[in-house]
């Protein structure tokens, strides 16, 4: 592979939601759906035509107001969900910090865990030992790795999580607010853990809804407003047209740790929302 | 252009929202997981055989003690006709197959559901998840194999080259569990009644099927019923391991016989029982066919719900 190729390609990418999920499905329906293209008063598209070629060693940062998509686009490029339209191509491996504590098993012990976890993401036995100290170090159970995981604590399990996922060495990172929850020296670990990543060449997806994250960790951004990709450049650029557009960046008055743990509460009791 | 990165793990990936990846680029990418596929099912039997000290004698006690209760209605209440002796191994053999095949439906139902948070957050083939039931389900039955020698040295059955029959059940047996799951894993998740309607069909199907009774003893007019199920033919060689009655054709107990005149002379002709077996083969392929093909559909809107 050759350096210049980019790492992800998105290319005329749309994917499509019916309005009220759950709805009443015949089985006949969704055999036969796809081509006759019925019922679209029910459907919605998050976003459709986005396109944008990202390399290696760049790092983005997606804004948007609530329910614009960006989570729904970390989903396309982690490969958990399918696009409806166009092409996503990842050619690396992929670690997602999404749905953060989700491939976690709480009838197992933390240890059975991170072997779990590791090698669900392709991690070999070996690899694993060699990182294993590190991983609980990091992540600051030492006394509770025979514990079951549904015993830890919700703070203590985002920390493993977030420990286990950033140690695979993988070349892509993709990181969806994550780091609103956990205590704020916890934060900055990560954080800490993040930019050391970013210097050895690691490709950045970042969704936050914080400028100061965002302005000090990318160098890209990506706007998606109204169902498309509004914006694509520098972050700086990109930031000044969402807060025109916003009239007002929340942060700006509410102050960074307030508007941390609103998401915290959010995110918490939004964890079942895909968007 | 898919490129591996670095230490051999499984790397990028392509989707597309026009058309689906064929057979061939499924097949390739369960292929590239099959550690991670080891992996999870090593986690499902060390939490089923370690997560009690009985764990192993559990997994077999139900076939077991179903067989001891049919075995003790059948002979001790009614006088048995069905089957062939010693009835306990004959029900023992039918049993376990069929503990894989339910168990490995029943399991495959939930396969996506259960694992909702992983199928969120991971991207490995979704056919993994139902693959890790089917298989984990296939190394219970292999472990439950000595159960069946067991049985067999207690009534003095040598074996014979004829147990070479059971590897061939188990793999009719393997298919038709996949076949299912790929089809019931991801419509459970889109239609949650599904989930309520297999049990009951299960159970309809065990009575339905010659668990309890060899297929000598079906009449002639039902044998089509028989022959349109699939289990039957993975039954008919899981029993033939030990009873070579049930394949064969020229053995005077079985209604298997035919009165024909032919020159003016009554001739008896005797049919052998391998017709079930491809029927069942045929039928096996079939639903595994629809499978792949259901599968690949539903994925998609299987991801939005999940």
């Amino acid at each position: 592979m050759t350096t210049s190729e980019p790492v992800i390609s998105l290319h005329d990418v749309g994917v499509q939601f019916s309005r009220n999920r759950r709805r009443h499905r015949s089985i006949k329906d969704l055999l036969i759906r796809r081509k006759l293209g019925l019922d679209t008063q029910g459907e919605f598209w998050p976003f459709r035509h986005v396109s944008f070629d990202i390399h290696a060693g760049e790092s983005i940062g997606v804004v948007g107001r609530n329910g614009q998509g960006k989570s729904t686009l970390l989903s396309l490029i982690a490969g958990v969900l399918l696009p409806d339209e166009g092409s996503v191509n990842v050619r690396l491996g992929v670690a997602p910090l999404i749905a953060i504590t989700g491939g976690f098993e709480s009838e197992l012990t933390a240890r059975d865990n991170i072997y779990l976890v590791s090698g669900l993401h392709g991690m070999s036995n070996d690899e694993i030992d060699a990182a294993f100290d590190e991983i609980v170090d990091f992540a600051e159970i030492g006394d509770f790795l025979d514990t079951p995981f549904k015993h830890f604590s919700s703070g203590m399990k985002v920390r493993l999580a977030f420990s286990v996922v950033s140690r695979l060495n993988e070349p892509i990172l993709l990181v969806d607010e994550v780091l609103a929850v956990g205590d704020k020296r916890f934060r900055n670990k990560c954080l800490k853990r993040i930019e050391q990543l970013l210097e050895g060449g690691t490709t950045l997806f970042l969704v936050s809804h914080s400028e100061g994250n965002l302005r000090s960790y990318c160098q890209r951004g990506l706007y998606l407003e109204s169902g498309e990709l509004r914006a694509d450049g520098p972050i700086e650029e990109v930031i000044e047209k969402y807060e025109r557009d916003q009239g007002t960046w929340v942060e700006r008055a509410v102050g960074d740790e307030v508007q941390l743990e609103e998401y915290a509460d959010l995110a918490a009791s939004s964890s079942e929302d895909v968007f | 252009m898919t490129t591996a990165s670095l230490m051999g793990r499984p790397g990028g990936f392509t989707t597309t929202g026009t058309g689906r990846p064929g057979l061939r680029e499924r097949l390739r990418r369960v292929i590239q997981y099959r550690r991670i596929l080891a992996l999870l099912v090593r986690r499902d039997l060390k939490v089923r055989y370690a997560g009690s000290t009985l764990g192993y004698v559990w997994s077999i006690l139900d076939p077991l003690l179903m067989s001891l209760v049919y075995w003790f209605v059948f002979t001790v209440i009614f006088n048995r006709r069905v089957g062939f002796a010693p009835y306990i191994l004959f029900l023992v053999l039918g049993q376990l197959m069929w503990a894989w095949f339910n168990g490995g439906v029943s399991g495959t139902v939930r396969a996506l559901r259960q694992q909702a948070q992983m199928v969120r957050s991971s991207n490995v083939p979704r056919e993994l998840w139902v693959l890790r039931v089917v298989v984990s389900k296939g190394v219970e039955f292999v472990l439950s194999v000595p159960v069946i020698a067991i049985f067999a040295l207690c009534y003095l059955k040598a074996p014979s080259i004829d147990v070479l029959y059971l590897p061939l059940a188990m793999l009719m047996c393997f298919f038709l569990v996949l076949g299912f799951g790929l089809i019931l894993a991801p419509l459970t998740v889109l239609v949650r009644d599904v989930e309520r309607i297999v049990p009951i069909f299960m159970r309809v199907m065990f009575y339905a099927s010659p668990v309890l009774y060899s297929v000598k003893d079906v009449p002639r007019h039902l044998h089509i019923a028989l022959s349109v199920n699939p289990t039957t033919g993975m039954l008919v060689l899981a029993r033939a391991s030990f009873f070579p009655q049930e394949l064969a054709g020229d053995v005077p107990e079985m209604n298997n016989s035919k009165q024909v005149i032919v020159n003016g002379h009554v001739v008896t002709h005797y049919v052998n029982n391998w017709h079930f077996v491809w029927h069942s083969a045929i039928g096996i392929v079939v639903i595994f066919a629809i499978g792949v093909f259901v599968f690949s559909r539903l994925e998609r809107p299987m991801l939005k719900e999940i």
